[in-house]
């Protein structure tokens, strides 16, 4: 197969996560014995789908790929929507792609999905009309019933469906500091997520003064402009007469090149983190409310995450909180900002875990340096059954043995097809004649 | 104990030759796959021992799950009615095990037999096995429902059986692959088939992988590949019969039978290493044996222990491929000798047969009190007239059933069958309709 089509519909922070899947297509195929045994050429070319507003940052991204926009959000008349995209669609048919990855839920990717034949569409597709979800797809759902135990990363999560993923280390470069200071992301596009003023302008003070007083520089979109006032407001004047205004002011490129070099990014779980991680940039993550590092953790080795860990988390953001939003005390807690300060206590901080990112054969994952994480131990061994199941390890012992039934569905393995027959592609008796008796 | 039937019936008795009584097994087949034949061998080899046997016939049910693709209706909605769908098979399954009362239901892989129904069975002392016939780190779902049979038959060894003990399988068996001897015979082919099925080296599979590269050093032989999922491989293409369509289970006994050499390269997803030298030995490699057909054959780990060095033709490269291919092909009294070393193995110790017996005594080991004894059923009045005495030894004959066999047992017989009754048979099952109301 040497020319891939991925379409990506989601946001931001969705595009760059999609990045091991888009180089696994680029590039898994160079180290591929497989293919040079076939005497395939591999010389793949990858296609990319994405609303408009992001046609920039995918290029930006990932040179070498042919990227098409097509209208997928809103804020457009309708008429745009269907002659924009019944031209951008006519152009995709064209192309005769060997393999789709339609990877967001969504009712534009199922229908998009039916300009492809069934056959070569992964992830999401339609099959006479009906949508069906790949198993993979299947298993995704039926571990985020239960998030705490979220065994793979988004950015694994998607590059799992590439033939061959490249290694998780070739996904992102190492995180380092860079001697430009402090950047702030302002807010996620949930603000549930995202610290309150208060809050944040706390952790920057903490962490301003751990680093010795650097530069520093806000990011965020026009809408969060009056939040840079409130976040300014609760600043010593060492900080606020020492900063630079980005926020509202950049496009992709602008900000990229921002990012570049920082030594830090602090930043709740917005699309700007996942940038940051694919530039190198360290990142210190807010994770609070419905974000859930182990799901959407900045990518690759040298980041932060700090995790708030109340019962309830994570939440879903669309239902109201019932509790005032708690689970953001923990970043307000002294022995939080001690620790952001580079001065921890004898105490860890309450309600949070502190985590660096670090990698597997799997992908990336964290290891927790401070705090109590009591799903850690079954979330350790879900992984290790998808790992088995995606044939890089073998013989994994566990001690809970109701997670092979939380990830393996009966469906699987007892219907044929595509999505129920988990296995069929690599049935070694398949080629075995049906003996009809 | 069943009831004999009648002994006053002058027929041979087909009772199980092993210290085994004749059992009742209701064998659950799978939907679809390669485990679906081996299903029916089971059922044939069970049926030979002298067992009755009753079969759950999960591939009728597949025309529903055509159905349920066809609605049109959200992803999840589809996956619910999935799920409510296997119920309802699992239930089905159930119902079957309530009317036909099996000692023991064996399942093949992939059979819809949901961890409810399996629970169930349990309480009820139904004794349930499963053959697994798959390679557990390809099929990695086995973690899921292995501790919910009673009985765990797999074609490999350690580190498998040793991963079963530790997720709770305490009775795990090694249960190679086999051949059905009835099925995987030697044929007389006419001068017509044997030119269309025969060549010097054959090779009936899927295009797997390392198949399609290793096959790339034979084009210049007169080679025939047979089977599915040969598409886009151009140096292979004229090699290709019938245009990659599936071959039927009869068919492929008769391109057994024509070709000089039959390959068997276990099949890989990967090609890097064409020859893989994994563990369990394929069926294919059972029913040449039996059939009597050479084979070259990949070396397995576990084949040592089922077939002699002179029984196989082995090789472990390509090269040595090659090599033997030439060699073969010029000595026809070696393959000959070799093919009928290995039919006779096959014969001795590998056929359906062996395996079913073997699955059977491990479970009488394993289960103490098993089979559970079954209360009598009356026989048949005593005072039959001869004519009518000679006319059910000739009805048991045909229902393949022996002389001593239990009345409940003619009576799943004739349930089974389809059509119109002899008035015999009515009279049959009349008579047993007749007892549950009045005895």
């Amino acid at each position: 197969m040497n020319k891939h089509l991925v379409i990506q519909l989601a946001r931001f922070g969705d595009l760059v996560q999609t990045k091991r899947l888009v180089l696994s297509l680029l590039h898994g195929a160079a180290n591929d014995e497989d293919a040079a045994s076939n005497g395939v050429h591999p010389t793949p070319e990858v296609h990319l789908v994405v609303d408009v507003s992001l046609v920039e940052l995918a290029r930006l991204v990932y040179p070498g790929v042919t990227v098409h926009g097509v209208r997928a959000h809103g804020g457009v008349p309708q008429a745009d929507v269907l002659a924009h995209n019944a031209r951008a669609f006519a152009a995709l048919a064209a192309e005769r792609f060997d393999a789709v990855y339609n990877l967001n839920n969504s009712g534009l990717n199922t229908a998009l999905a039916a300009l492809f034949p069934p056959d070569v569409v992964r992830g999401y597709r339609t099959l006479n009309g009906q949508p069906l979800r790949d198993r993979w797809m299947r298993m995704a759902f039926r571990w985020v019933a239960h998030r705490r135990l979220s065994p793979v990363n988004l950015v694994d999560f998607w590059a799992a469906l590439a033939p061959r993923p490249i290694a998780p280390a070739r996904v992102n470069p190492i995180a380092l500091r860079g001697g430009r200071g402090i950047g702030v992301v302002l807010a996620g596009r949930m603000s549930r997520r995202s610290l309150s003023p208060d809050a944040l302008a706390a952790c920057l003070r903490a962490v301003f003064e751990g680093l010795g007083g650097p530069r520093v520089t806000f990011f965020g979109t026009k809408a969060e402009r009056p939040l840079l006032r409130k976040v300014l407001d609760h600043l010593p004047a060492s900080v606020a007469g020492n900063y630079d205004d980005l926020v509202g002011r950049t496009g992709w490129t602008d900000l990229a090149d921002a990012l570049a070099g920082m030594d830090t990014l602090l930043t709740p779980d917005t699309g700007t983190m996942h940038l940051a991680a694919h530039l190198g940039v360290p990142v210190q993550g807010f994770f609070l409310s419905s974000a859930w590092c182990h799901e959407t953790g900045p990518y690759g080795p040298g980041h932060r995450v700090w995790q708030a860990t109340l019962d309830c988390l994570p939440c879903l953001e669309a239902r109201p909180c019932p509790i005032g939003v708690q689970c953001l005390d923990a970043f307000r807690s002294r022995e939080f900002l001690s620790f952001l300060s580079g001065r921890p206590g004898d105490r860890n901080p309450p309600g949070m875990l502190g985590m660096v990112s670090t990698l597997d054969d799997v992908g990336s994952t964290w290891l927790t340096v401070f705090g109590e994480d009591a799903s850690a131990p079954r979330r350790v061994e879900l992984r290790a059954l998808v790992g088995e199941y995606l044939g890089l390890f073998t013989g994994e012992e566990l001690a809970d043995h109701d997670l092979a039934r939380l990830l393996y569905h009966e469906a699987d393995w007892m219907l044929p097809g595509p999505e129920g027959a988990a296995f069929a592609a690599f049935d070694p008796f398949a080629d075995e004649p049906v003996h009809r008796g | 104990m069943p009831q004999p039937f009648d002994s006053a019936l002058a027929l041979e008795s087909a009772a199980p030759a092993s210290a085994m009584p004749r059992l009742r097994v209701l064998v659950v087949l799978p939907m679809y796959g390669g485990s679906l034949p081996i299903g029916r061998y089971c059922v044939d080899a069970l049926r030979d021992l002298g067992h009755v046997v009753e079969t759950f016939e999960a591939p009728s049910f597949l025309g529903a799950f055509t159905a349920l693709k066809d609605l049109k209706v959200t992803a999840d909605r589809l996956e619910y009615l999935e799920n409510a769908f296997l119920q309802v098979v699992s239930q089905a399954v159930l119902a079957k095990v309530e009317t036909f009362g099996p000692d023991l239901v064996l399942c093949l892989a992939q059979a819809p037999l949901n961890h409810q129904a399996l629970k169930r069975l349990r309480r009820d002392n139904v004794a349930t096995a499963m053959w697994f016939v798959e390679d557990h780190r390809v099929f990695t779902y086995w973690r899921a429902f292995a501790p919910f049979y009673d009985v765990f038959a797999v074609i490999q060894r350690d580190p498998l059986l040793e991963e079963l003990a530790s997720i709770g399988v305490r009775d795990a068996l090694y249960l190679p692959m086999a051949a059905l001897p009835s099925f995987h015979k030697p044929l007389e082919l006419s001068p017509v088939d044997q030119r269309r099925y025969g060549a010097d080296v054959a090779f009936l599979g899927a295009g797997y992988p390392n198949r399609r590269v290793a096959f790339r050093q034979l084009v210049h032989l007169d080679f025939k590949i047979w089977g599915t999922e040969w598409d886009g491989e151009a140096l292979l293409a004229r090699h290709v019969q019938q245009g990659g369509a599936r071959v039927s289970a009869e068919d492929s006994v008769k391109i057994y039978n024509a070709s000089r050499i039959n390959l068997n390269l276990h099949s890989s997803i990967q090609a890097r290493t064409l020859v893989t030298g994994g563990d369990f030995v394929n069926p294919r490699t059972f029913e040449l044996a039996c059939i009597g057909a050479f084979q070259l054959v990949d070396r397995r780990t576990l084949m040592g222990e089922l077939f002699a060095d002179d029984e196989l033709a082995t090789f472990d490269s390509m090269d040595g491929l090659t090599e033997a291919i030439a060699h073969y092909l010029a000595h026809p009294e070696e393959r000959q000798a070799m093919a009928a070393r290995a039919r006779a193995r096959v014969l001795a110790e590998h056929t359906y047969q062996h395996r079913m017996r073997s699955l059977l005594d491990f479970i009488a080991q394993r289960r103490p009190g098993w089979p559970a004894p079954r209360t009598a059923d009356a026989g048949l009045p005593a005072d039959l007239p001869e004519d009518m005495r000679r006319d059910l030894a000739g009805l048991l004959d045909r229902l393949g059933l022996p002389a001593d066999a239990a009345f409940a047992d003619v009576i799943t017989a004739l349930r089974q069958r389809s059509g119109q009754l002899t008035p015999l048979e009515t009279s049959l099952l009349f008579l047993d309709e007749w007892r549950k109301q009045y005895l």
